[in-house]
């Protein structure tokens, strides 16, 4: 092997900077996470359901009154906004024990009437790992105390209801294990949905049912057990074309309140895209008489930061400050995050070998277009391409001065902007139309390089730093708009440490990139030469 | 193959990436703040010239606009010049003029005319810092035309051979010599279709030619034959590169030089962070070679 024989002089030392800098946020996450209490799982993004209720009256002129349930906050789901636009009818919500009532209400209510109401619900998936330890306990506090007793349609003392419980083996024993009967028991009934809506022990003596019916067996038998156990209705938000009803039941284990499917067979759980509406054995909707009713409902998710990441993010109080300065959050975000898609660009540039405008050009692109959508920001991109090759071509002829050249670019660019924003409104295109909402100054700087490089190193080479620097734009937008990614930073800003070592190891990284694999293969020995 | 048998190959090879050339040759010989001694080829030529460095003269030169109409008068009693920016890269914004037709009127080496009109928009654009790779403002220097040597000018008529010979501390590492194609137009760039030769440092001879990577034998425009031509006034060559390494404080260079029929080697201009095609050229790796001249 032969010696560095031109003497290149070793630069200082960096692996214990590097050192260093890797464990004094590593050290800070474990302190926050072990002795703060700071939940990693409160980092995770949450599902953000927008939800319309699309609720067809048929009022025939004369009065009608709708009444309703609506999501009210618990452990696994919190409403972050609603707003109620029901022409010709008014709405009022109150609190009515563990639910919220919606009534909707009007006087002349002609046919074909809507209800349209939005909600927007952060929901998570709740787990409920139960102790095999657990009994069934003698007494229960006062509040939970109705949720044991025998109910119009819940026979929780008929003798065939306890003799059932007895045949499944679920009259004695641990907790875990009984309930574990009466949900395998109840779940194994064949389904049958035949339209009539019957009580617990009519379902019990014909052997099938539908969710509701289901439900309502299971509840009984619960209680019968000796468990506080109650009906759940709600709205089935994905997996399905549209929204549907759904029913299952809580039992109260060690304290709280845990869910049950017996139509599914979910043990102590409950997916992320049930919505619960309605504790207790409720319909949904329940129009006045004589009121043609078409409930419809349409929904659309997005993954979103959890509020308690968010709220949780002050070990600066970066967040309470932007709150006093009337900062927007995403502002936050995207400082925080930026460092991040630099060191992507960095990695594109100096490992993979592939070229762009500008060093962080596609960084700065990146976090602008999270605002607006990649989307917007590949077209924002792609309208001041086409005009800088059009402004060029045309304004060539005329061998105008270099500085005054670009002045025309910027001038054509943010009226390109503008006339795209107008007559997108105009076709109703009312996405494109936030195209002019990107920002004007990163827009020029792209135009100026890509003018420059059309300048100086013509077509080819100005076409392989656009593409280049669309792949790394894109690839800095899955970076930066990562939530996960965004919580942590969030909740963590030292980890721009981490961010700064792997900056200073990559400055001092002397490997081939991988263009260059292909660039000098020739002199590669054994490889083939083309 | 093997990721580590490959990484093991390529440090046989002796291939320099851009990372490490930057790291251990640019970065380690070349001070950034002495950077500009090299990209600003009148302020290179002013101290090549001091130290005896042989350069081509300086006819005229600007750095403002106003400057503009006496360098104008200047150039109306001039046949043949060059135009260059001092901050140019890559042969851009260079404008041969090959003869004076009349009163403001002028002939480009290629054979279209020039007119005064076309020559201050050029000017202006060089001095608005047009091709200065990012820099605002730029200066116009004027030198005279060079007339290579036959045996360089046999090679392709159209545009100007180089050579490019790379130095570390003063001593020459690897060369080559850029010849220009009917497809390069005029420029001996080697990525618009350029050919390189590969040159044997110690005997001045050709021992490859190669074009997109492919070898050759003969120039494909003028069918001259290229692989063990003997170039001439090798030695002179070798020399005043490296005493235009010499005269700069930068130990790791590119010094472009061309040998005119009349006045032999002259420097052209020196680059602080010469590109790595060479390697290509040579067949071999820049650590090999550094390797052979410790």
């Amino acid at each position: 092997m032969h010696p560095p024989a031109h003497a290149h002089r070793p630069g200082p030392r960096y692996g214990w900077l590097l050192l260093f800098l890797c464990l004094i946020p590593l050290v800070s996450v474990v302190y926050k996470t072990a002795f703060q209490g700071r939940a990693l799982s409160d980092l995770l993004p949450r599902t953000r359901w927008d939800l319309v209720y699309e609720l067809h009256l048929d009022g025939g002129g004369g009065p009608v009154s709708l009444q309703g349930f609506l999501p009210v906050d618990d452990r696994r789901q919190t409403l972050v906004a609603e707003d109620d636009s029901s022409p010709g009818l008014r709405f009022i919500d109150e609190p009515d024990g563990q639910n919220r009532t919606a009534h909707w209400m009007g006087m002349r209510v002609p046919d074909d009437a809507i209800v349209h109401h939005r909600l927007s619900v952060l929901t998570s998936a709740l787990d409920v790992r139960l102790s095999d330890d657990l009994r069934v306990p003698d007494a229960h506090p006062q509040s939970v105390t109705p949720w044991l007793r025998p109910e119009e349609r819940l026979q929780v003392d008929h003798p065939d209801i306890r003799e059932r419980l007895a045949d499944i083996g679920a009259d004695r024993g641990r907790l875990v294990p009984r309930l574990t009967a009466i949900l395998d028991h109840v779940n194994a009934l064949p389904s049958l949905d035949d339209g009539d809506d019957t009580d617990a022990l009519t379902t019990l003596q014909r052997g099938d049912g539908d969710a509701r019916e289901k439900a309502r067996l299971f509840v009984t038998l619960a209680r019968a057990a000796g468990l506080p156990a109650r009906m759940v209705g709600g709205l089935v938000l994905a997996g399905v074309e549209s929204p549907r009803e759904h029913r299952w039941a809580e039992v109260y284990v060690g304290g709280s309140w845990v869910p049950f499917c017996p139509s599914t067979g979910g043990f102590a759980q409950q997916p992320a895209h049930w919505l619960t509406l309605a504790r207790g054995d409720h319909d949904l909707f329940t129009p006045s008489a004589g009121v043609g009713f078409t409930p419809r409902f349409t929904v659309d998710s997005e993954q979103v930061a959890s509020p308690r990441a968010l709220a949780a993010s002050t070990p600066l109080n970066l967040w309470s400050l932007f709150q006093r300065l009337g900062l927007p959050f995403s502002l936050l975000r995207t400082l925080l995050i930026l460092p991040v898609g630099a060191l992507v660009v960095v990695l594109f540039r100096n490992v993979v070998g592939m070229p762009t405008f500008g060093t962080f050009l596609p960084a700065l692109i990146a976090g602008a277009a999270s605002a607006t959508g990649a989307l917007w920001g590949v077209v924002g991109l792609l309208v001041v391409v086409v005009l800088v090759v059009a402004v060029r071509s045309a304004v060539q002829r005329l061998h105008l001065l270099h500085s005054p050249t670009l002045a025309i670019l910027l001038a054509a660019v943010t009226s390109a902007l503008l006339l795209t924003s107008l007559a997108a409104d105009r076709v109703g295109l009312h996405a494109l139309s936030y195209v002019a909402m990107f920002p004007i100054a990163v827009l020029a700087i792209t135009a100026e390089r890509l003018y420059l490089a059309l300048e100086e190193r013509g077509f080819r080479d100005a076409g392989r730093e656009l593409a280049g620097t669309l792949v790394v734009i894109l690839a800095c937008y899955l970076v930066m708009n990562s939530l996960a990614l965004q919580a942590l930073m969030l909740q963590f800003p030292e980890l721009l440490l981490l961010v700064l070592a792997a900056d200073i190891y990559l400055g001092r990284w002397v490997g081939m990139r991988l263009s260059e694999y292909l660039r000098f293969r020739q002199l590669i020995p054994g490889e083939v030469a083309a | 193959m093997s990721w580590r048998d490959l990484q093991w190959k390529l440090s046989l090879s002796g291939i320099f990436g851009m990372n490490r050339r930057n790291v251990e040759l640019v970065y380690d010989r070349n001070p950034r703040h002495l950077y500009r001694l090299a990209d600003d080829k009148l302020l290179a030529k002013e101290l090549l010239a001091e130290a005896g460095v042989p350069v081509p003269d300086n006819l005229a030169s600007a750095s403002g606009l106003h400057q503009l109409p006496a360098l104008l008068e200047t150039l109306d009693e001039l046949d043949d010049f060059v135009v260059k920016p001092s901050l140019g890269g890559g042969g851009n914004g260079i404008l041969v003029v090959g003869s004076r037709i009349g009163c403001g009127l002028w002939r480009r080496a290629g054979g279209s005319e020039l007119t005064e009109d076309e020559l201050r928009t050029h000017l202006a654009n060089i001095l608005f810092g047009a091709y200065a790779r990012g820099a605002l403002k730029d200066r116009v220097m004027v030198e005279p035309r060079v007339f290579p040597h036959s045996i360089y000018a046999d090679l392709w008529s159209d545009g100007l051979c180089d050579l490019r010979i790379i130095t570390l501390d003063q001593r020459p590492v690897m060369a080559m010599v850029r010849v220009p194609t009917a497809r390069s137009d005029g420029k001996a760039n080697l990525h618009q279709g350029g050919i390189g030769l590969a040159v044997d440092l110690d005997t001045g001879r050709v021992n490859r030619a190669v074009c997109d990577k492919r070898s050759l034998t003969r120039h494909p425009d003028s069918g001259v034959p290229l692989v063990g031509l003997q170039l001439p006034l090798w030695s002179e060559t070798l020399e005043t590169a490296c005493r235009a390494a010499a005269a700069v404080p930068l130990g790791f260079l590119g010094v472009d030089v061309v040998v005119d029929e009349a006045l032999g080697p002259l420097v052209l201009e020196i680059n602080a962070r010469p590109g790595l095609e060479i390697q290509n050229v040579n067949r071999c790796g820049l650590g090999l070679a550094l390797g052979e001249v410790a």
